[in-house]
């Protein structure tokens, strides 16, 4: 079960899709963490950075359109917040770049390194979650220690997500259908507490249902899966390119792009 | 309230990380011995309704064009309970993660505190206390309301503190914490309404599932909820006294060297020769070299040449990055053109 809409990519096949979910997610955490701890108003080695999980999306063949669009619907939150940067820190300073020079204040740098910042890690997440299956990530993230109670958890709560998310476009659609003007506070809030109401009592209804399926199939409370999880070449070698490529940036790159 | 990883420093971040991590585990320790297999089913579902609820939105009052909607953090520890609802709601919180992609996968460890664990705990405590004797709707009520607006106002005090102690905040702390206060306090107004609103019809349709009889039911002693308590403002302080050295730290940054202050003595003044040459390798080959300020302050006129250089360094680096980008993107699309006609 997965949605037309979110996670599609993950059910497709490439060298990339194959890769150990273990491996990747560890990969791309250090290599949200090494994007992070750069310093505040470096901007051109960002584009460095952004050709590790750049390439990981090609080889992937996830549309480039459909990650943008992505970071686009995250990024309001860090759009304030980085826009509000040119407002407190008016230092001057003179960029150069190629040939070009300019004035510019040093709250802009910073504006863009951390927009800059905000859309290579976003890609990297994004390169992770759209070429791996989620319950392959859940496999490998109980084999690194998630509690077991989080992973069947987690499980059950992806596989209804979609389910539930149906349900309440029925019921906006049903409003929608009903509802012509705004009603003023109160009523609005009554409509909507109604809603939810009916929402939680049909989702309470269901899971008793559900439970007693899977206690007639002899559920006992552990999580089985069929995927083998196991460390190939394959993946050594992944991690093998992607430890190089981050140390190569930090090493070389990096005190010289500074 | 989602946080970015960009709000963060990697300290800051492992560090929640860590203490997320640890106090899930608890958590889950503690939830393992109470939530026997049937209740599994119902914890998911839960969660899902949370994903759904977030969809039902509807007008708020005085702001046009605005609409509000529920995040269910405390209703949903009013009637699991607080360990289970606490399981719930960070399990939402990894799933917008890692699917939805809202908040950073570093910043993971802040989100599950401020929006799971302190909500669920501090907002069940609240009402339990409230609430405690014998049931009485309106009591119920006014619980409800008041662990709504501060649970939420908890979580929202969390994020500029985690981003102060970081260091990263170029926005005043003072501004950003009244910011978010301000904010917060009308999200926690319209999540108490609407939890309150929902309790109301639930006491209509379904009287048993708000009166605490439904199966995951657990009760917390009130020892133990003041015992975390007394540690999180413990571990809350430390972090606020870290927060009053690291201030300075973060700010001489940018005010060491004031361009209209010419006597203005740096704050920090380091006589260590190596790191004066790294210093200096620094400011020579920095993203901005021409902090002309910086370069007569070390006793050097500003040279043209070293601007060029670094210029021409940082724009070779992003073409080749570019370029190299472009290349792998055509390489991919000429590959993947050939094989169908291959097969």
């Amino acid at each position: 079960m997965h949605h037309a809409h979110i996670d599609k990519f993950a059910y497709q096949d490439s060298p990339v899709h194959r890769l150990d979910s273990r491996v990747k997610f560890i990969v791309v955490l250090i290599f949200t963490a090494m994007v992070i701890s750069l310093p505040r108003t470096s901007l051109s080695i960002l584009t460095c950075y952004a050709v590790g999980p750049f390439t990981i999306l090609v080889l992937g063949k996830i549309p480039l359109r459909f990650a943008f669009k992505q970071i686009l619907l995250v990024s309001p939150f860090v759009l304030v917040l980085a826009l509000s940067c040119p407002l407190y820190d008016k230092t001057p300073v003179t960029v150069a770049f190629g040939p070009f020079f300019w004035q510019t204040s040093l709250g802009w740098m910073r504006c863009f390194a951390i927009l800059g910042k905000f859309a290579v890690t976003m890609l990297a997440l994004i390169a992770l979650v759209s070429t791996t299956r989620f319950s392959d990530l859940l496999a490998g993230l109980q084999k690194l220690g998630l509690p077991k109670l989080l992973v069947i958890q987690l499980g059950f709560l992806y596989r209804y997500i979609f389910v539930l998310i149906d349900r309440a476009h029925h019921i906006l659609r049903a409003r929608a259908g009903r509802k012509l003007r705004n009603l003023g506070f109160k009523t609005e809030l009554k409509i909507a507490a109604s809603m939810l109401g009916s929402l939680l009592t049909r989702s309470i209804d269901t899971s008793e249902r559900i439970n007693i399926a899977m206690q007639g199939r002899g559920f006992d409370g552990k999580w089985r899966t069929l995927s083998k999880l196991q460390i190939r070449r394959a993946d050594l070698l992944f991690a093998l390119t992607a430890a190089s490529f981050m140390l190569g940036l930090y090493f070389f790159v990096r005190p010289v792009l500074q | 309230m989602h946080m970015a990883n960009e709000l963060l420093s990697v300290p800051v971040a492992t560090g929640t990380l860590a203490i997320s991590a640890a106090g899930l585990g608890l958590v889950c320790r503690k939830a393992r011995q109470i939530i026997t297999p049937d209740k599994l089913a119902l914890m998911g579902i839960l969660g899902a309704f949370v994903f759904a609820a977030q969809m039902v939105n509807f007008q708020l009052p005085a702001m046009p064009g605005t609409s509000g909607h529920m995040v269910g953090a405390v209703l949903l520890a009013i009637i699991l309970g607080p360990h289970a609802g606490a399981i719930v709601i960070s399990s939402v919180v990894i799933i917008q993660c890692l699917i939805f992609q809202d908040g950073g996968l570093l910043a993971l460890g802040c989100n599950i505190i401020n929006m799971a664990l302190v909500p669920s705990y501090l907002g069940y405590f609240l009402y339990r206390t409230v609430t405690a004797g014998p049931f009485s709707s309106l009591r119920a009520y006014i619980g409800a309301m008041l662990a709504c607006m501060l649970g939420i106002e908890a979580g929202a005090i969390l994020v500029p503190i985690q981003a102060a102690i970081s260091g990263v905040l170029v926005v005043p702390f003072s501004t950003f914490l009244i910011t978010m206060l301000g904010v917060h306090f009308l999200v926690g107004f319209v999540e108490g309404s609407i939890t309150v609103a929902v309790l109301a019809y639930l006491q209509q349709v379904r009287p048993n599932v708000v009166m605490d009889s439904l199966p995951g039911k657990i009760r917390l002693s009130r020892k133990a909820v003041l015992i975390t308590l007394v540690i999180f403002a413990i571990i809350i302080s430390a972090g606020l006294s870290l927060l009053a050295s690291g201030m300075p730290d973060g700010l001489e940054w940018s005010y060491a060297e004031r361009p209209d202050q010419p006597d203005f003595e740096a704050a920090v003044s380091n006589e260590d020769s190596t790191i004066a040459a790294v210093d200096d390798f620094q400011s020579k080959y920095s993203l901005l070299p021409d902090y002309s300020v910086r370069t007569s302050e070390l006793g050097k006129a500003a040279s043209q040449e070293v601007e060029t250089s670094a210029g021409w360094t940082s724009f070779a680096g992003v073409l080749g990055s570019c370029l190299t980008m472009a290349l792998i993107w055509l390489i991919a699309r000429l590959l993947r053109k050939k094989q169908p006609a291959k097969a």
